[in-house]
């Protein structure tokens, strides 16, 4: 049964999809519940009472929102548009950095040493504050290299790699050595962006204490309209003409340019586009979390966030969701109770839905509606499809075929 | 007065890691014409319609659209978009997609990224997806996924997708593989009305199908990564190299 | 590797027995004697080449060599043992004879460190020790050992050496030890007063190429008025220095070469699996630690033994699940003990080989038309592995010693080869070319190829492709395997080594152009030689290995292939 390829898990529907209906309504009373309600409760029920939720919730809710967003970003790279990059982590990352220069800088002579400078630059050494630091007291100038930065080095490098048409795996492993050689990069003290320790130990943003209840209120509800708007942009995007375009590429890339449609252009507008949306989740993350180290950006950070997408269900918006929330719960739970099994669970499980649930989970009522309306019909049989080029280099040897 | 020429193929060679796939290759196409070429398998047809359209350059040789645009300097949405259309040989439709979907991927307009995202679908758009569903008899699928197709729609519909783009030279691959008899007629009758308006050409091995549409016309013998011999259809069927190379077996399937 | 060391170190003592306890004696009469006679004594010392008093001179200018007072008057010269009763009292052991020190009844002693006096011991006494110590070292069965003694001696500048190194030089029986005495004499001599001495000493280390010489040359030149001096050493510099950049030059080719060997024989797995089959194994990593990971627990069996234990977080009718197992030890030591390296490399070839097979029957098969998601399964797989290797071998790297054969290096005009590196460039040529004989030159092979082409085709015309892709898939795990055994004699074995080498070893296959073994070979050899040579030029691994990253990126813009890629002519 889990022997099919791409095409046949979509063609027989084995991917999940949603009403549409339900879908909205679904959206709009998880919206209210995450950025109305649960701030609400965070703020005015009185603590004991059976409805207060408290700080650590918000915190630990604002987390799983800002993965929900990565998770995002991944999926509409590989569940819409079939390119699996295993460097999404590093766009987070540098978000993430961007956003924790200004609050480093926000630091002033609080820090350790009581210096402008923040501390591991004392701690290093530096005579004075690198040239490219000193903008980012400006808030909004760190805002704009949010965007900016990630969306630049994903244009370059997106480039690069569609011009000379890497596809499907060597993706993969292209973008997971982009991030490897960024994290050995990160991790270096002379990189001036504080080594393996990474930037800690913030104290305001924009004015406000980082570590008050209401700062981390006010960082959850963005981060809660964040991931509300995110999935705006990317249910327009993957509605258009344009999103059609998209899942053709995934599904026959050879048909749409010789369609006339200059793929590698499309490919290149998502990249960049899922670039910034991870990078925007990560400067929401860095605050909330309170520390961004290069650890971040290191290849299996990535893969945990393909993990969260395909335990949801690609090619879905409503899955990577699902999956960032349910998985990090799981995770938060797992550590804390068999903390020598966890990353045994993670990999079985991510064994378990690759084989067995390429859906994920939001394929589950879908498949058992299927199974209840006819149990006795299996789905017709499929004549053999042909293997796509790209993913099999086998086929790529010079004798298969010269007709 | 001689009708313009629409493709002009001149000494092209390609060779594949020492391997001669395509060897010292003249070929001129005229427009409105319908031309089949036939050959054995290996003969290098699959790979003339690379060289056509930008998938593969040839190491030496020109070739030419039209008058006088270079192809070989060109990649492949650029040649398309000139109004150069290509069927597979398997056919390559969006599985994911509806029919209907497919055909308004397919349709001739603007290709940039940024238009797909905001030129809305026209009523003349919707007229024009409904007379190709017609033409290729789909109209009653229009709302099928095209993954859940039969082997010979997706034919036929690979063939509408074409004719949505409203090229000027479609090069239609082994268009009869798995249709049934009648499919296949109609597959012929249908290329045959292209005929004229546009310019076909067409490869095939169906010695059936090659002898409906080709009757009267031109056809080209492929053999080894060069053409052993052109000329009417009916002359090419009387050359005994031919008839030694390719159609020595082809006598048994008619 | 201390345990070897101490084996290598057994042997000598008990030729060198007889000698060492005349030594001792020698040495408990200089720690009570005085003036000239203690001087001659030492003097004496310095001559013996007895390495157990070598640390018993050490002791004493710690101040640790303690003076008991007999109830008959005489002076016994003791040393505490480490080990200390409740009392914070300790047994002492007698310098002259090695025995405990007893009264009249044979009652062992006990001291408290306060209760002895010191031996006297003053600049000039310590001078003369420190003198006897150095002698001492020069006369170490080890050559490299007193190789480097001498290097020692010859940047000291101090000129009463000369005469201690001369008359080493008369008696040392290894060429290479000869040449690094002569450099330290040369050395001292620079610093002699006389400029006719000087640059007869410059003229003998331009002879001698002495690599570290630069330095002293310099200053030589620079603080001798005499022109002969000056430009003899001018001269003398510049020769060196020529030389050192052709060792650095040679160097830096044989550590590309062997690195280079490293990632083929890592990255060969690689190529078979992702090559020929088209699976993205990132399990490979965990694969190799298999093979690591054997090679430990084959040592452990030829020492004292394996064994771990597991207790589960779960309990099961009240009982926690636990399970282990324990392996007993050889006990083996010397040659036999050595040649557990020779078990090992089958066997992690085996062991690798299995778990491989066990991930191909339970994962991948299902997934040969599903490149992306065989790259997650086999993800899920990795950190699976990696957690069993924490849980079993626990979360710290192990220990894995070489054999005294992979130990050590002989240079050749002053360059060095590590014998392992040697090793592994020999190990790199055996398996590639077992490998390229395996795919072409056997029945396996030719079906191999078959399958890997066609599978629809190679099944139809009969082909148990099921088989066929069990093998081939064992076969590229196995080659990680043995590429593990031969990691843990060059660096540390954790549960993660694998994953030091997953993405380097994906960059070899995809720059030497996927299925191509050749490609492969060539891009292992050029990206470990870039790597090493823009490490040499950058003095930094990292930037050299980030900047091998971003050339692999480009490079693919001109080649998307890689170096031998098959190009395609078919479509879809």
């Amino acid at each position: 049964m889990p022997n099919l390829n791409d095409t046949q898990i979509i063609r027989r529907g084995l991917l999940g999809r949603i009403p549409a209906r339900l879908e909205l309504i679904g959206v709009i009373a998880a919206a209210l519940v995450v950025i109305v309600v649960l701030p609400s409760l965070n703020a005015f029920a009185p603590e004991g009472s059976a409805f207060h939720v408290s700080d650590f919730t918000i915190n630990l809710y604002g987390k799983y929102l800002c993965y929900a967003v990565l998770a995002i970003s991944v999926d509409l790279l590989w569940g819409y548009t079939g390119l699996l990059s295993l460097g999404q982590c590093l766009f987070f990352s540098i978000g993430g950095y961007a956003l924790g220069m200004y609050l480093m800088l926000m630091i002033g002579k609080l820090g350790q040493y009581h210096s402008d400078l923040p501390d591991f630059m004392v701690f290093l050494g530096y005579p004075k504050l690198p040239a490219h630091w000193v903008p980012f007291h400006s808030f909004w100038f760190a805002a704009a290299a949010v965007i900016w930065v990630p969306g630049a080095v994903a244009l370059i490098f997106g480039y690069l790699a569609f011009r000379s048409r890497i596809r499907g795996v060597y993706f993969s492993i292209l973008t997971q050595a982009l991030t490897y050689a960024a994290s050995l990069m990160f991790f270096r003290n002379d990189f001036t962006f504080g080594g393996n320790n990474g930037l800690t130990d913030f104290k305001f943003i924009v004015g406000h204490d980082v570590r008050q209840p209401a700062t981390q209120r006010g960082l959850y509800i963005c981060t809660g309209l964040l991931l509300l708007g995110t999935y705006a942009l990317c249910k327009w995007l993957t509605q258009s003409k344009f999103g059609k375009l998209q899942r053709a590429v995934r599904d026959s890339e050879n048909r749409v340019l010789f369609s006339g449609y200059a793929t590698a252009n499309f490919k290149l507008f998502v990249f960049v586009v899922s670039a910034i949306i991870a990078a925007l989740a990560g400067a929401l993350y860095v605050p909330q979390v309170g520390i961004i180290n290069p650890s971040e950006m290191t290849p299996d950070k990535s893969l945990e966030a393909v993990v969260w997408v395909a335990v949801g269900g690609r090619g879905t918006l409503i899955g990577p969701i699902i999956g960032a929330v349910f998985v990090n719960a799981l995770k938060s739970w797992a550590t804390r109770a068999y903390p020598d099994l966890w990353l045994i669970i993670l990999g079985a499980m991510f064994i378990v839905v690759v084989l067995f649930l390429p859906g994920g989970i939001v394929s589950i009522p879908r498949r058992v509606m299927a199974r209840w309306r006819r149990p006795e019909q299996p789905l017709p049989p499929l004549p053999t499809p042909p293997v796509e080029a790209s993913a099999d280099p086998a086929k790529t040897s010079p004798a298969s075929s010269a007709s | 007065m001689k009708p313009e020429l629409i493709l002009t193929v001149e000494d092209v060679n390609k060779n594949f890691d020492g391997f001669k796939a395509i060897t010292n290759l003249n070929f001129y196409l005229e427009q409105g014409e319908l031309r089949v070429i036939i050959g054995p398998n290996g003969a290098g047809k699959s790979t003339f319609f690379d060289l056509l359209t930008g998938r593969t350059k040839p190491d030496t040789g020109k070739i030419e659209f039209g008058r006088r645009i270079d192809l070989t300097a060109m990649n492949e949405y650029e040649i398309n978009r000139l109004g150069v259309g290509r069927k597979f040989q398997t056919p390559s439709v969006y599985v994911d997609h509806t029919v209907y979907e497919n055909l308004l991927l397919s349709l001739k307009g603007p290709r940039g990224v940024f238009s797909t995202l905001f030129r809305r679908t026209t009523a003349a758009h919707r007229q024009r997806i409904d007379a190709l569903l017609e033409l290729i008899r789909l109209g009653p699928k229009r709302d099928w996924r095209a993954g859940q197709l039969a082997h010979g729609e997706k034919q036929w519909l690979e063939i509408g997708m074409l004719l949505a783009q409203e090229p000027q030279v479609l090069l239609v691959d082994e268009p009869a593989a798995g249709m049934t008899d009648e499919e296949t007629h109609r597959t012929g009758e249908l290329l045959i009305s292209l005929a004229g308006q546009h310019s076909l050409i067409v490869i095939e091995h169906d010695m059936t199908f090659v002898k409906q549409i080709a009757e009267g016309r031109k056809v080209t013998v492929l053999h080894q990564g060069s053409i052993l011999c052109e000329g009417r259809f009916e002359e090419v069927q009387a050359n005994p190299e031919v008839r030694e190379v390719y159609l020595g077996r082809g006598h048994k399937d008619r | 590797m201390a345990l070897l060391a101490g084996l290598g170190g057994l042997a000598h003592l008990s030729a060198a027995e007889g000698n060492d306890a005349t030594a001792r004696r020698l040495l408990a009469q200089a720690v009570v004697s005085t003036g000239p006679a203690q001087q001659k004594l030492l003097a004496q010392l310095g001559d013996s080449g007895s390495p157990a008093v070598r640390d018993l001179l050490a002791a004493w200018t710690r101040d640790e060599i303690l003076i008991y007072e007999a109830p008959d008057g005489s002076h016994v010269p003791v040393v505490l043992e480490e080990q200390q009763d409740a009392a914070g009292k300790a047994r002492a052991v007698r310098i002259d004879n090695s025995q405990y020190l007893a009264d009249a009844q044979h009652h062992e002693l006990r001291f408290a460190s306060g209760d002895l006096n010191a031996g006297d011991s003053d600049m000039r006494l310590r001078g003369a020790i420190q003198q006897a110590l150095d002698s001492l070292t020069l006369a170490d069965p080890d050559p490299d050992a007193r190789r480097s003694a001498a290097v020692k001696l010859g940047n000291s500048q101090k000129k009463q050496y000369i005469p201690i190194l001369q008359a080493r030089r008369g008696r040392e029986p290894d060429a290479a030890v000869r040449k690094a005495i002569d450099e330290s004499l040369a050395l001292l001599q620079l610093g002699d007063a006389d400029a006719a001495v000087q640059v007869a000493a410059i003229t003998r280390l331009a002879e001698l190429q002495a690599l570290g010489s630069v330095d002293a040359l310099r200053r030589a030149v620079a603080a001798s008025p005499d022109p002969r001096v000056k430009e003899a050493g001018r001269r003398a510099v510049q020769s060196i220095e020529q030389h050192i950049s052709t060792v650095n030059f040679f160097g830096t080719i044989f550590r590309g070469i062997s690195l280079g060997s490293i990632l083929l024989v890592v990255a060969l797995g690689l190529a078979i699996t992702f090559g020929l089959m088209g699976i993205i194994n990132m399990a490979h990593g965990e694969m190799i630690a298999v093979g690591a990971y054997t090679s430990y627990v084959v040592q452990n069996v030829f020492g004292s033994g394996f064994g771990f234990h597991i207790t589960l977080p779960f309990s099961f009718g009240g009982q926690l699940l636990a399970f282990g197992f324990t392996l007993p030890g050889l006990n083996a030591t010397g040659w036999w003990y050595e040649s557990y390296f020779l078990f090992a490399l089958p066997l992690s070839f085996l062991m690798a080989a299995l778990a491989g097979l066990a991930v191909e029957r339970s994962v991948i098969q299902f997934l040969y038309r599903r490149p992306l998601e065989s790259l997650l399964a086999t993800w899920g797989v990795s950190l699976v592995m990696q957690q069993l290797f924490r849980m079993v071998f626990g979360a710290n790297n192990v220990q894995v010693n070489s054999p005294s054969w992979l130990l050590g290096h002989f240079s050749l005009d002053d360059v060095s080869f590590g014998y392992n590196r040697v090793f592994v460039i020999a190990f790199a040529i055996v398996i590639v070319l077992g490998t390229w004989l395996l795919l072409t030159k056997t029945p396996l092979g030719l079906l191999i190829r078959a399958v890997m082409q066609n599978r629809d085709m190679a099944s139809c015309m009969g082909v148990r492709t099921q088989r066929v892709n069990m093998m081939t898939f064992a076969f590229g795990s196995g080659l990680a395997g043995l590429a593990g055994a031969f990691l843990s004699q060059i660096g540390n074995v954790g549960p993660s080594l694998g994953q030091n080498y997953i993405i380097d070893s994906f960059m070899v296959v995809v720059v030497g152009g996927v299925g191509s073994i050749v490609g492969t070979v060539c891009s292992a050899f050029g990206i470990g030689a870039a790597d090493q040579v823009l490490q040499q030029v950058l003095g930094s691994p990292v930037m050299g290995k980030i900047i091998v990253l971003a050339t692999i990126i480009l490079f693919l813009q001109w080649k998307p292939g890689g170096l031998f890629s098959t190009r395609s002519r078919s479509l879809d």
